[in-house]
């Protein structure tokens, strides 16, 4: 084993504690990487992509479309007050994908999929997002 | 590659129970060892498929259960792996006797959770999920599924009747199963008019939450030439097992219309066993929602992309269809106790193959396929079976 190879750092990722904080304080965080430039909003260690370890943490930009949802009506308990809403997957304009939740969308026809969404600061749990 | 067996494959009925994990796995074991013809000490080790036991204040489940049975001496721990716990203690077992460390394991899924609330069951089973990114943003288990069922309906036009089509099918095949949880025959119209849990899942598009338990006996060539000459009654052959991950979270996959998992693991046991989907007789699914019955049936090769829907309104997955799927009612209606689904799944193979599945038996079944998802395709296992012969 080369010397490089038994060489252990401690992680410069991003960690779920900093993710959440930067959410409430109305930043989406996720990486790219050095190495071949993909780019995901997870918590890795290695690039999803390419396997490197060269992730750079980085800040998205809070617009995106939807690209499929649910309208949650029996929900998980720190969710029953806020029932119905949309739990979201949204394509944010760089690409990488992330998950959040709309309130008060009841219908299907209030939210097409492919509508266009924006990332809001809020106090509420989660990651929350409203239509544009 | 060695030959491995199910020697015995039994379960305890299927819904709520007023017994705890402990004892209706003691149940299962105690069927499955009795049917195989063997005595507990033949058991050389045991895998316990389990997902929410802590929900009980019990964990450590292996040395329980082992002690229930007379050997507390022998090693057994449990194999957690959501919705697929049960196929991946299958697939565990599969691999102790390929490598010839035992001749003989127990492998027992069992899951009780009649008592906990919706709203507290509904959380537990949100655990299964990337909870960071998806129960903690407000997804329930039907939600994720629901967000999955709308992105096949954008891709393919799939229709809210045509997943309906799916429970009917699954309801109608439980009214013969003594062991199922649901026995209530309901119409499309039915499904349309159950409330909306997460859309466009509706109650009727869910399992149940089920309590139960499912136990096998799998054993190595070596052990059967013990028992009753080489063929002792029952025995059934595994032909090939597959097994395969997938991201936890469902936004970090370019196709949310597939579950990848399924798609690798069903190619690795088709390979294994030199087989196509037009070779398999009859096929147990997960179809924890109705939209996953679809899902699999693609992912699985059993019809094209986007035509399992059409497929099962016509008739063609029912017993008499020329694939039949789930004929144990699947886990809509036969229930889905988690960690014992992917083990009884086996029970209802076992049974077929020995055409002792009463009146939902699959005429001529010889060779057998089960699919086991862990939540929303994190993980999968797929194994084919045949007939002793």
């Amino acid at each position: 084993m080369s010397e490089a190879a038994t060489q252990i750092s401690p992680s410069k990722n991003l960690t779920i504690k900093e993710f959440n904080e930067d959410i409430r304080q109305g930043k989406i965080e996720g990486y790219t990487c050095e190495n071949c430039g993909h780019k995901q909003i997870d918590i890795n260690e290695f690039c999803s992509s390419c396997q490197s370890p060269k992730l750079r943490k980085l800040e998205f930009s809070s617009e995106g479309k939807v690209v499929t949802y649910t309208i949650q009506l029996v929900a998980p308990e720190q969710f029953i007050n806020e029932v119905p809403y949309a739990w979201v997957i949204v394509e944010l304009d760089e690409g990488p994908r992330i998950t959040g939740w709309i309130p008060f969308i009841s219908k299907s026809s209030e939210l097409p999929v492919g509508q266009r969404v924006r990332f809001k600061k809020s106090y509420l749990p989660g990651i929350v997002f409203e239509k544009i | 590659m060695k030959n491995v067996y199910v020697l015995s494959a039994a379960m305890s009925k299927y819904g709520k129970s007023p017994l705890s994990a402990r004892e209706l796995a003691l149940e299962a074991s105690r069927k499955a060892i009795e049917k195989a013809g063997i005595t507990p000490s033949d058991v050389q080790g045991g895998f316990v498929a389990n997902a929410f036991s802590l929900s009980e204040k019990q964990g450590h489940l292996g040395p329980i259960v082992m002690s229930g049975l007379g050997i507390p001496d022998v090693p057994a721990s449990t194999i957690e792996s959501a919705c697929s716990s049960g196929a991946s203690a299958i697939r565990e077992a599969w691999i102790n006797i390929l490598a010839g460390i035992y001749d003989c394991m127990l492998v027992v899924g069992v899951e009780r959770v009649s008592q906990l609330d919706t709203i507290t069951a509904t959380t537990y089973f949100s655990f299964g999920s990337d909870y960071v990114f998806e129960g903690a943003c407000g997804a329930s288990f039907p939600g994720l599924y629901g967000s999955i069922a709308r992105a096949h309906m954008t891709k393919y036009g799939t229709r809210e009747e045509e997943l309906a089509s799916v429970a009917v099918k699954n309801h109608d095949n439980a009214l013969k199963n003594p062991n199922a949880h649901l026995h209530k025959k309901i119409t499309i119209d039915d499904v349309m008019k159950s409330p909306v849990v997460a859309s466009p899942l509706k109650l009727y598009d869910a399992c149940p939450f089920s309590d139960g338990a499912a136990a096998a006996i799998i054993c190595s060539e070596e052990f059967l030439k013990r028992l009753n000459g080489g063929k002792p009654e029952g025995v059934i052959k595994i032909l090939a097992s597959g097994r395969a991950g997938g991201t936890g979270a469902l936004h970090q996959r370019p196709d949310l219309t597939t579950l990848k998992a399924a798609v690798l693991a069903g190619r690795e046991a088709f390979k294994m066993a030199s087989l196509t989907p037009k070779d398999i007789d009859f096929a147990e699914v997960h179809d924890c929602f109705t939209i996953a019955e679809l899902v699999a049936l693609e992912d699985l090769g059993f019809f094209p992309r986007g035509e399992a829907a059409k497929a099962t309104l016509e008739g063609r997955t029912t017993l008499k269809g020329e694939i039949p799927i789930n004929p144990s009612g699947g886990l809509k209606a036969k229930g889905h106790p988690v960690g014992a689904t992917g083990v009884g799944q086996v029970v209802e193979v076992y049974e077929q193959l020995n055409h002792k599945a009463g009146e939902r038996q699959v005429s001529d079944a010889r060779i057998a396929l089960t699919h086991n998802v862990g939540a929303t395709g994190g993980s999968c296992g797929v194994h084919i079976f045949s007939s002793f012969d």
